[in-house]
């Protein structure tokens, strides 16, 4: 990781503090540099409330501070997974997740005359399949993969459900927050030299670094 | 502790009946019959300090007088305890019977020495900022007036839960990092909180009313010796949105000591909100919420986990939203 540039100014918008330690650990390898971010912190109530309040945050970051970028990442729960097929161009699946959240930015940064310095903030996109935990589980169970979760919903089989992921993690169905926080660092620190595996398994992960690398650009 | 508590006449709750899990969130209008639910236990723990009565005649009793039958988990799911009336004013009248099957059919003293030590907390903010005397700090009191004592006394008799609890104090209000408990020479002990960067010290009645409640909340789920069953009205109190899934923790950490890694006996708890954001919290725990309704004079519980279409429900909001918009009852009748 870069140290001679400086940090960049960050905003992550997730579920839980614990979800935003972690992701900020996965966005400063994806970018290779140290991040700062943008305080106060954001957070949302679960999914309905991140596409709402989505508009209102990248206004508030374009105008209000010098973030250059928001990193938002959900999870998938039981909604459509996202395929390479909805990147066809002026393509959106209306029960997607991740197009649901770029249709967002798209339609909010648009609006937006350049501020800051900046023509728009930037965009960082993850959808977590089916949750948070999966990611958590990479490289430690072989069976945890957004494949064998689309291919279990195929068959309307799941081939585990998200409150068993959850306890793979935590070991218990009720992680206090410091004990989620603690075991969420401590999984994706296991990726910090690597996310090849990360992206390979997760390919709604994989749209998020592949966002962020393009920040550099 | 209690398996179920079933409700006839007393109050609003003319007919209706609630299992007890080892943690329950109460939810529900004003006057649904939240805190008379924690009331009726506080009445079986009065009532259960006085000598068992005689069996009465059905004939001298009221005749619609209110009639509350609680019943046990294990080691004591052999009694049944009822409240009747013998007067007109109150449930007057504890008698308790074994049942067919369950233990602890003899053990009426074992489940007595139980339920004395229920405990029910409505925490004040100014209560909580008192400066109490020195000697009553035995346990903490329902409006938290005498919190200072009670951390006090446990600073000497309880060094290393104390050490835990203050370890706890700092991680979830990070901007302080020195519990200040003064004993002054009246005998009285002074709470306050030194700012970990300005070295200030903030007395008690400077500190904030969420502050002060959360404190109080810790000081419980810290308690070295709890009581069997714990009821706490409106746990939010004061509280910022962002902090109650702490508060939450430290409740399931009465409720579930294993996880939290204590090896003490689980505490019941009971607990009444009205935060839509602390409700948000138990969507992967519904079964342990229970609604209150109340349709014109009358009030019964329902169990959200019972509710047949909440996962369709949870694709497209929040549970604290879902609560508000009225698709999950608890809510006040329109007018």
């Amino acid at each position: 990781m870069s140290s001679a540039q400086p940090p960049l100014k960050i905003a992550i918008l997730s579920e839980s503090p614990a979800d935003e330690a972690a992701i900020a650990v996965l966005a400063e390898v994806a970018l290779g540099r140290q991040c700062q971010r943008v305080q106060p912190s954001l957070r949302a109530r679960g999914w309905p409330s991140v596409a709402q309040v989505l508009p209102a945050i990248i206004r508030h970051l374009h105008f209000n501070t010098d973030a250059a970028g928001l990193v938002v990442v959900v999870d998938s729960d039981n909604s459509v997974v996202h395929l390479p097929s909805h990147d066809a161009p002026d393509y959106f699946h209306p029960y997607c997740r991740m197009c649901q959240l770029r249709a967002v930015f798209r339609q909010t940064t648009k609006k937006l005359p350049p501020a800051n310095g900046r023509e728009r903030v930037l965009r960082g996109v993850g959808v977590a399949v089916p949750a948070i935990e999966a990611w958590y589980l990479c490289g430690r169970d072989e069976q945890v993969t957004e494949a064998a979760w689309t291919a279990g919903l195929e068959i309307d089989r799941p081939p585990y459900t998200r409150p068993q992921l959850k306890y793979r993690v935590y070991g218990t169905d009720r992680p206090s927050l410091y004990l989620e926080t603690q075991l969420a660092l401590e999984a994706v620190r296991r990726h910090q030299g690597d996310l090849r595996r990360l992206e390979n398994d997760f390919p709604g992960f994989a749209t998020l670094a592949k966002d962020l690398r393009s920040w550099g650009q | 502790m209690i398996a179920s508590v079933a409700f006839r006449n007393f109050k609003a709750l003319r007919s209706t009946s609630l299992a007890l899990a080892p943690f329950n969130l109460v939810i529900g209008p004003n006057g649904s019959g939240k805190t008379s639910l924690i009331q009726a236990i506080l009445q079986l723990r009065a009532l259960a300090k006085l000598p068992l009565r005689e069996a009465v005649a059905d004939n001298e009793r009221q005749p619609e007088g209110a009639e509350i039958l609680f019943r046990f988990n294990p080691p004591f799911d052999g009694l049944e305890a009822s409240l009747t009336c013998v007067s007109e004013a109150v449930c007057d009248l504890l008698q308790v019977t074994p049942l067919p099957s369950g233990e602890g059919v003899d053990d009426w003293a074992g489940l007595r020495t139980r339920l004395l030590s229920v405990r029910s907390y409505c925490f004040d903010h100014e209560a909580v900022a008192s400066t109490p005397a020195l000697k009553d700090g035995a346990e903490l009191a329902s409006d938290g007036c005498n919190l200072a004592a009670v951390l006090a006394a446990r600073r000497q008799a309880f060094p290393e839960a104390f050490a835990r609890f203050t370890a706890e104090l700092f991680r979830l209000l990070p901007e302080y990092d020195e519990l200040s408990l003064i004993e002054r020479a009246d005998q009285c002990v002074q709470l306050g909180l030194r700012l970990a960067d300005g070295a200030e010290l903030i007395p008690a009645g400077d500190l904030a009313q969420g502050t002060l409640c959360s404190l109080a909340i810790l000081a419980l789920a810290f308690d070295p010796a709890p009581p069997a069953i714990v009821c706490i009205e409106e746990i939010d109190r004061g509280i910022h949105p962002r902090l109650l899934r702490d508060i939450r923790d430290l409740l399931y950490r009465l409720s579930y000591p294993a996880e939290a890694g204590e090896t003490r006996a689980p505490v019941q708890v009971i607990a009444t909100t009205h935060s839509p954001y602390l409700l948000d919290l138990f969507r992967e725990h519904p079964e342990e919420v229970v609604v209150t309704e109340k349709h014109g004079r009358a009030a019964r519980f329902t169990r959200l986990g019972d509710h047949p279409d909440l996962p369709g429900l949870l694709a497209g909001a929040s549970l604290g939203d879902l609560w508000f918009s009225g698709v999950l009852g608890g809510v006040p009748e329109d007018k």
